[in-house]
């Protein structure tokens, strides 16, 4: 069966020059990556994952949310990802996405659909309605979409949260729910530890440190400098 | 219906009478009946399922209330499993099928251990069902084509090893001494499925990458599952069965040579191309984009030979339900391949990234040239193992309309619906909320032809089992035996 091993050979090195190009020369090259040292913030870039966001981030992947939501800023000259509001852009990221920005991370779920609106940077912007995408904001979105953000086509995820008996004091975390969405009296919608952690990684999303490959298309705003502070010891007074 | 001129012996000259050709035909075709059947059963039932799984991802998409209190089917794992279903459910079982069948006819051998090869396709369907269960109850791993929990992998490995075994068992052991150009296309699905799901599973799941990484090797994976394991099955079909029914040869031998070794080498770089304006490097995305557009040169040789063939052949293609199948496949293919193209361009990709459009586009990929060969395929096939005809013509009419017109509904809808959207997202100006409300019409539409299609399986479906009753022999005998009782 020789042309049956010709085939073979010929379909093997072309898999094996695919495999190679795109698989293991760019293994070897972000065998390079290192995380960023920044001294002037003392600061590991990107930053370690605390146990509960990584948690999040599992209930991320398991709930598929990468169905329809994607975490890449795309450069510019590809839609309206990055630019502020009020230069025609979505303000999604104040850049680019790049490599470094997903080093830490053991599942990369950059998505590939755009259903509902990119991520990555989503602990760094505020809705265009106002206010902040701060836990309550989440939480409700989470338990119902069209309570913060009405016409959504994002569904509903009560199944994240526990409807329960108020006994003795409410407790702190209950949802705030408007009036014509409130449960029966005597009862308290709360999130389990699922929507907790699912918050919790949510609110750890943002890309906004200036990797050094980012110098010639991103400039980081100046931190505003604070007035030097009193020294007790040295005498001074505030 | 044109007489059946065998390819097989016509390149092994020293068979005798056309009559010991049609034996030994025949010989080969029973061999292959017990564990062919099977998986055509098997591949219809996951057709059906991925079909309800799509209809009620698809109803979520414009109705988001729809079945939203259960977790089960929150729409994060009803989509994945629905692709899942129908890749390794629907597409591996009949793409099985169909190879099995075709390496016996051309290496003219037959198939033994039909057993062990029963066990095998068994294996396999249970690893599917594991897998798309576990995507389900919230194992899923996230990662497109391969979101199945690692601990369905195994299951899927050792089973495919005994399929794989057995179509190379085949090939050694049979009687043809050249091959077809069906038979290329065989070996590189045979081989490149191995290569690409240990890859992925190994460095996407097992031992994780670094960072962006995985979206290279994802995307590796998902487009080459497409290209190099899926579409060769079809494309072997195509090539074998459009010179067998119109009853002349392939217009240009030596061209589908180049066009197969063009298809290799450049295909499985394809698939980087859609992470274009993304996290990864740059020569990456531009390799992409540059095998995307020498793709077309094997679409020019598929043309040249699969419309070349069709030409002058109307009439057989209006009386033979297979060939108006493989028709509609070799058009959605030339598409296929022709919006893989144009998506490369920074321009398009930019507009429709992200987008409705690339479901619109793995649709006419996956169904419209893959799903409708293989159909064309079994209803070649089927008739040929049961030894009965197709019992009803008016069920495979009904299918072929509703897969055209369901189709057609499915894939226009999205795709207009995904580059409204693009423009909508490139537009700052329109908020995000609004971008969902107007994609309704084109997503109630899609369900439309989604409907439309699972009206055309069930279809399928009754006359498969319609015909595999029919030419059940228990079954003939027990219905000779009524008759009998009847008669006295």
């Amino acid at each position: 069966m020789n042309r049956a091993s010709l085939i073979f050979l010929g379909v093997f090195c072309a898999l094996a020059f695919s495999w190679t190009g795109i698989v293991l020369i760019n293994q070897l090259d972000y065998a390079a990556f290192t995380p960023q040292v920044d001294e002037t913030e003392g600061k590991v870039f990107p930053e370690p994952i605390p146990g509960r966001v990584a948690q999040g981030r599992m209930v991320y992947q398991d709930l598929g949310c990468a169905q329809c939501h994607t975490q890449q800023v795309r450069r510019a000259g590809f839609g309206a990802d990055i630019g502020a509001p009020d230069a025609g852009g979505r303000g999604w990221g104040v850049r680019q996405s790049v490599a470094r920005d997903y080093l830490r991370e053991p599942r990369v779920l950059l998505g590939q659909s755009r259903l509902g609106p990119d991520l990555r940077n989503l602990a760094a912007r505020a809705p265009a309605s106002g206010g902040t995408y701060d836990a309550a904001w989440h939480y409700l979105h989470l338990y119902d979409p069209a309570l913060v953000t009405p016409g959504s086509i994002m569904p509903r995820h009560a199944f994240l949260f526990e409807t329960r008996e108020i006994v003795g004091q409410p407790s702190p975390k209950a949802l705030v729910l408007p009036p014509a969405h409130a449960v029966a009296a005597g009862y308290e919608v709360v999130p389990t530890a699922r929507a907790e952690a699912l918050v919790a990684y949510l609110l750890s999303l943002k890309d906004t440190y200036a990797y050094p490959e980012t110098n010639n298309i991103f400039t980081p705003e100046k931190p505003v400098e604070k007035p030097a502070e009193a020294d007790p010891k040295k005498g001074e007074h505030p | 219906m044109v007489t059946d001129s065998s390819l097989s012996s016509a390149l092994v000259p020293e068979s005798a009478t056309p009559a010991a050709q049609q034996a030994e035909v025949n010989a080969i075709d029973a061999s292959t009946r017990g564990p062919v059947l099977l998986l055509a059963a098997a591949a219809t039932v996951w057709l059906l399922v991925a079909a309800v799984l799509g209809l009620i991802a698809a109803w979520k998409l414009h109705t988001p209330g729809f079945l939203d209190a259960c977790p089960l089917l929150t729409y994060g794992r009803v989509s994945p499993a629905q692709t899942n279903a129908f890749i390794y459910g629907w597409g591996f079982n009949a793409a099985f099928g169909i190879a099995l069948w075709l390496m016996a006819r051309l290496a003219q051998a037959e198939l033994r251990g039909a057993g062990f090869l029963a066990a095998a396709v068994l294996f396999w369907n249970v690893g599917v069902a594991v897998g798309v269960g576990g995507i389900l109850a919230g194992d899923s791993t996230s990662l497109e084509a391969l979101e199945m929990p690692f601990y369905a992998a195994p299951v899927l490995f050792v089973a495919y090893a005994g399929i794989a075994a057995w179509a190379f068992v085949a090939l050694r052991a049979g009687r043809a001494t050249t091959l077809y150009v069906s038979q290329w296309y065989l070996l590189l699905a045979l081989l490149a499925f191995p290569w690409l799901y240990s890859t992925a599973q190994i460095m996407l799941v097992v031992a994780p990458v670094r960072g962006t990484l995985q979206a290279v090797v994802a995307a590796w994976f998902a487009s080459n599952l497409f290209l190099l394991c899926l579409a060769p099955v079809a494309l072997a079909a195509i090539y074998y069965l459009l010179p067998k029914i119109l009853g002349r040869p392939i217009r240009s031998y030596s061209l589908s040579r180049l066009g197969f070794w063009w298809f290799v080498f450049f295909a499985s770089w394809t698939g980087v191309a859609r992470l274009i304006g993304g996290p990864v490097p740059a020569w990456l995305q531009s390799a992409g984009i540059v095998a995307s557009f020498m793709l077309l040169v094997p679409m020019v040789i598929f043309g040249i030979n699969h419309y070349g063939s069709l030409s002058g052949g109307g009439g057989a293609v209006k009386s033979s339900a297979t060939l108006r199948f493989l028709t509609v496949a070799i058009v959605a293919f030339t598409l296929t391949l022709l919006v893989w193209a144009a998506n490369a361009l920074q321009g398009v990709a930019s507009l429709t990234q992200f987008t409705l459009f690339q479901a619109a586009h793995s649709q006419l990929g996956l169904y419209g040239f893959f799903s409708m060969a293989m159909f064309g395929a079994w209803y070649y096939i089927v008739p040929r193992l049961t030894g009965v005809a197709w019992p009803s013509n008016s069920l495979s009419c009904l299918h072929f309309w509703t897969s055209v017109l369901g189709l057609a509904l499915m894939v226009v809808a999205l795709a207009l619906g995904g580059i409204g959207q693009g423009r909508e997202i490139a537009d700052a100006g329109v908020p995000f909320v609004e971008i969902g409300r107007h994609l309704r019409p084109y997503l109630l539409t899609a369900s439309v032809g989604a409907v439309l299609l699972l009206i055309g399986q069930l279809a399928f479906a009754v006359n498969l089992v319609w015909s595999l009753v029919r030419g059940c022999p228990i079954c003939a005998a027990c219905h000779c035996a009524q008759l009998e009782v009847a008669a006295r």
